[in-house]
């Protein structure tokens, strides 16, 4: 694609609706920002403080997401495609 | 689908044992992989490996067979029923490799949403299709980076897809920041049903990914994803009337993900928000919370709700049939390309047993209204679509 054109299509992506944004961004500046020693790390560890915990969970929900609504995409890059959308 | 997950390795290892206590006067702190021992230390009954431990491969494998009973419906009509067993397995091959693979195979029966009084093709009329899907990935890791490399196939009766993807995930010393870079191709087959040959479409798609996964705190991760796809093909529907879209297709997807413990509560906040720009003029926003809390006897529970709302695409319009139609001009009548809300109300409960068993089940009822969309008016004439879906999973460490 031109640059000229990814350039323009980047612009109006920054229609933004910022209020979700802005309120993920209050709730990540809530939290004490004190990066961990290597010992201090074992909550973080656990399955639940994982973004995927269950990939197979994941990748059966967001198919059905994919099949019922017009956007998808953000989670990852792979897996190809289906006939659903 | 291949994740560009990106974790943060437990500790960075040593001969000390790592993780469990800080380093005492005069002790030279953990460095090393025999910190990989945390996950094992840790790994009391439901503590699971997880490919999610990025920064290096994981110590054990697991198996986990996952069975979704899906159902969708729209006022006074029963549409699409799915029954869908699936099969996920995470495999070391040796200290620095790592194999994933997946399989899913989907039973479709029943009928699509009904778009006012369109029908054509299979779509309404009634369908019974089969999907078989399958995915491998493997994943070398290194002292400061790590490649993966997956492939996936996907066929239906009149549809095959096969893509390919290359994952870099680079850290830095420390090990609380990690970049995640991704691409991927595919490459559709679309062969309709109810279509001579000569009218098979075809399509490809390439992604690329940007990611950044911030540890907060010790108990605080942050991560934010950008997605770039451009697409270029066959994206009709054919078993719509007159479904005429775009040849090509751009998203811009934005996800951001924060995954809080709570001591007090001894609870897990988990939150996501995706924005996508879509060049057919479905954007979208979307936002989820989750509640991962403990209980006794190695049960969790974990409620779960999500809002997503979206614009219409610039080539939908609603009844009556052909309103807005203009020969050799985008047209579809898909209600997935209308505009609307939709929300989801979920929960999950899963209870780990001895020798790394664990099983979970799970309830999701989801609902798309157009009078639910923000930023805008819903589109006209539209039903309300609803589905539910239940899925049990049986998780074994290996």
């Amino acid at each position: 694609m031109p640059r000229r054109r990814l350039l323009a299509f980047a612009m109006r992506a920054r229609r933004l609706r910022l209020l979700p944004v802005l309120l993920l961004v209050v709730v990540a500046g809530c939290a004490t920002f004190d990066p961990p020693k290597p010992w201090e790390k074992g909550q973080l560890a656990k399955p639940e403080m994982q973004f995927d915990p269950d990939p197979l969970e994941t990748k059966t929900t967001l198919h059905i997401y994919t099949s019922k609504e017009g956007a998808a995409g953000g989670y990852g890059v792979g897996g190809g495609g289906c006939g659903c959308n | 689908m291949a994740w560009a997950e990106a974790g943060v390795a437990a500790t960075d290892g040593g001969a000390a044992p790592c993780g469990l206590r800080a380093p005492l006067a005069g002790e030279a702190a953990p460095t090393g992989p025999a910190c990989t021992l945390l996950a094992a230390a840790l790994a009391l009954p439901g503590m699971l490996p997880a490919a999610a431990l990025a920064q290096q491969a994981p110590d054990r494998g697991v198996l986990t067979l996952r069975y979704l009973d899906y159902h969708d419906w729209q006022p006074g009509a029963s549409r699409m029923s799915v029954q869908s067993p699936s099969l996920y397995l995470l495999k070391p091959l040796s200290e620095s490799l790592a194999l994933e693979a997946s399989l899913v195979y989907d039973a479709m029966s029943g009928a699509s949403t009904i778009a006012f009084n369109t029908m054509s093709g299979a779509s309404g009329l009634g369908v019974t299709d089969y999907r078989t899907a399958g995915d491998v990935k493997v994943t070398k890791y290194f002292d400061r980076y790590a490649i993966g490399v997956s492939g996936a196939y996907s066929h239906e009766r009149d549809y095959i897809s096969r893509a390919g993807a290359v994952e870099l995930r680079t850290w830095t010393e420390d090990r609380n920041r990690t970049f995640t870079f991704g691409i991927a191709t595919a490459s559709d087959a679309i062969n309709p049903t109810d279509r001579p040959p000569e009218e098979d479409g075809h399509r490809n798609t390439t992604d690329f990914l940007f990611g950044v996964t911030q540890v907060l705190n010790a108990n605080a991760i942050v991560q934010s994803n950008l997605t770039y796809s451009t697409g270029h093909g066959d994206f009709n529907d054919p078993y719509k009337i007159a479904d005429r879209r775009p040849d090509h297709r751009r998203t811009l997807a934005w996800l951001t993900r924060l995954n809080q413990y709570l001591p007090a509560p001894d609870a897990t906040l988990r939150l996501q928000y995706r924005y996508i720009h879509d060049s057919f003029g479905d954007d979208s926003n979307m936002v989820e919370a989750a509640w991962y809390q403990p209980l006794p006897a190695q049960f969790a529970v974990t409620p779960l709700v999500r809002y997503y709302t979206q614009s219409s695409a610039y080539f939908f319009f609603g009844p009556p049939l052909g309103n807005g139609f203009v020969p050799g001009e985008p047209y579809t009548t898909d209600n997935r390309l209308a505009a609307y809300g939709a929300i989801t109300l979920a929960v999950k409960v899963e209870r780990a047993f001895a020798d790394g068993w664990s099983a979970d089940l799970s309830l999701s009822y989801y609902q798309q209204r157009p009078t639910w969309r923000l930023f805008g008016s819903g589109s006209e004439g539209i039903l309300p679509f609803s589905a539910r879906w239940i899925g049990v999973g049986i998780s074994k460490a290996l």
